[in-house]
């Protein structure tokens, strides 16, 4: 089970919170999700977000086939939650405060701060990312002092952090980093 | 509304009414932090050098090699001209009453022939070496330290690292920024824009403006810019096109043919989702011009986006490169860049004030 970091005892949020039940069957998903990335090649990282017992929003990797390197699997998994409400007419303002980002990885300072922008009120995830973490590895962008950043949030982390970290292992051994993918180019 | 005349003038003449600061990081816009040492006269000069090798080997002063062992004391008409560093405060044993102070008590008497020393005091000396400047003349007051002044830092605290010309051509692309900003904030969002500029060819490959009152609350001006620019080279996850003013070119022949840059060797516990074999640093190179200083969200997306310089006109309370974080020399980063702010001033303050009323 994964330790409780930064409650914020005055934010009314935190009676805002999921089963250990929960927990356990949404990270179940999540894992299998990055173990399904693998085994295409992809960065093996789950990304899950659960509104109500539902998943809302599902997010891979996107950075290559849009040439945008801020399409990590969270930002990508947040606009399909906005897609769902817009579709269902819902107010996202509402769905957001209710709905729960499950990652294998700690999301970075720049998906922090998305989360934090919509009032995503529980993060819960694997493993720590020690160069881009922005849930307490590089900044603590959920806790820190921004009252124009959206709410504080509350994370609970190293859900089964070593099992994420083994998968991302295996993704970069398998993805040699001294023979980069061939790119087709001429020059 | 608009001082039309006014515009003309601006870019007319080649002076503009703002001066462009860098965002420093904290350890050169700091105060010299400062550290307690002993120092004592040199009664005779003559002795200086022998004196100053003897208190080297018994207090080498480890850590706090910057600081000038000895000085020459500020009262020119002083007996004794010199003045020396025995050792810092904490070397010693605490004394606890001034009175108590005397040569013997800090220097073992069989070692150095403390007749040379006069009755010691406390000083204050630099605790780091200073890094820029400021810094330098701040930790001087206190006693003489070494500085390897960084020249363009210097020139650039003093707002004047820009041309006359490189300004003119600042506050035209800022200009651009104000333009979207306006043409955003007639939409009903947010009056913040932004636009991504190549400086070798000056062209503007993305306008953008603050789009978080439509359909996704992250669009946000620098994010918008980031996706069209994304866009422009055959790529981009948005359509802006309902917005007139978000616009992306096409880049021309750049030096950078393909701007997909092969990725330092992976570190196996990297965790970076965005550095897989082959990643698109799209804004390698790029400036960034904004009105307003970014979020956390949109400061840590340019560093993704490797962009190469980021002016923008005015702080912001959140803001994360200069106000709540400094995330342009963030440590642990892979990507550090320049940051300057003030560029247009007044027109960028102006947009926010607007913001305020209608809220
Ligand atoms: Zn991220
Ligand atoms: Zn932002």
């Amino acid at each position: 089970m994964g330790t409780e970091t930064d409650d914020n005892p005055a934010d009314h949020r935190n009676t805002f919170q999921p089963s250990s039940e929960e927990i356990e069957h949404w990270m179940q998903k999540a894992f299998d999700m990055a173990k399904e990335a693998l085994e295409n090649g992809e960065v093996p990282v789950g990304c899950l977000m659960v509104y109500n017992n539902e998943v809302l929003g599902r997010g891979r990797n996107e950075v290559n086939e849009t040439k945008n390197a801020t399409r990590h699997a969270e930002m990508v998994a947040l606009d399909h939650v906005l897609q769902w409400c817009h579709q269902e007419n819902r107010n996202s303002k509402e769905v957001f405060k209710e709905t729960v980002l499950y990652v294998t990885v700690e999301p970075c300072i720049m998906c922090a701060g998305a989360l934090r922008l919509l009032n995503i009120p529980l993060v819960v995830y694997g493993c720590r990312n020690e160069r881009f973490g922005g849930c307490g590895s590089v900044l603590n962008v959920p806790a820190d002092e921004l009252p124009r950043t959206g709410a504080p949030f509350k994370c609970i982390s190293g859900f089964r952090s070593e099992e994420a970290v083994e998968l991302l292992k295996l993704f970069y051994k398998q993805e040699n980093p001294n023979a980069p993918k061939p790119k087709a180019r001429k020059d | 509304m608009e001082p039309q005349c006014k515009r003309r003038k601006a870019s007319e003449s080649e002076t503009v009414a703002w001066d462009v600061f860098p965002v420093l990081s904290d350890e050169q816009s700091q105060d010299a932090e400062l550290l307690e040492a002993y120092a004592a006269p040199i009664i005779n000069k003559k002795e200086t050098s022998r004196l100053v090798k003897e208190l080297a080997s018994i207090y080498p002063l480890p850590g706090v090699q910057h600081i000038k062992r000895v000085r020459a004391c500020k009262d020119s008409g002083s007996l004794n001209p010199l003045e020396v560093i025995v050792c810092l405060v904490r070397d010693v044993q605490p004394i606890p009453n001034n009175k108590d102070l005397s040569i013997s008590a800090l220097l073992p008497s069989d070692r150095v022939d403390i007749s040379g020393l006069g009755k010691p005091f406390l000083v204050k000396v630099p605790a780091y070496p200073p890094l820029t400047r400021p810094q330098f003349e701040q930790a001087s007051r206190h006693w003489p330290t070494s500085f390897h002044e960084d020249k363009r830092v210097t020139v650039a605290l003093k707002g004047q690292l820009f041309t006359a010309d490189q300004k003119a051509k600042m506050q035209k692309f800022m200009t651009a920024a104000v333009m979207a900003a306006k043409a955003g904030r007639a939409l009903g969002m947010d009056a913040v824009g932004a636009v991504i500029v190549d400086p070798q060819t000056e062209r503007v490959l993305a306008t953008g403006h603050d789009c978080r009152g439509g359909a996704n609350p992250l669009h946000h001006a620098v994010m918008v810019c980031i996706d069209l620019v994304a866009r422009g080279q055959g790529g981009g996850a948005y359509k802006f096109d309902r917005y007139p003013t978000c616009q992306f070119s096409v880049p021309t022949s750049s030096p950078h043919q393909s701007r997909t840059v092969i990725s330092p060797s992976v570190d196996l516990l990297g965790l970076d989702q965005a550095e897989q074999s082959w990643v698109p640093y799209i804004c390698t190179g790029y400036d960034l011009y904004v009105t307003r200083e970014p979020c956390v969200m949109c400061a840590m997306a340019l560093v993704h986006s490797r962009i190469g310089r980021v002016f923008y006109g005015v702080a912001s309370e959140d803001g994360a490169l200069g106000t709540k974080y400094k995330i342009h020399t963030q440590k642990d980063l892979n990507h550090h860049f320049e940051v300057f702010k003030g560029v247009l001033e007044q027109e960028c303050e102006e947009l926010k004030q607007d913001g305020a009323l209608i809220k």
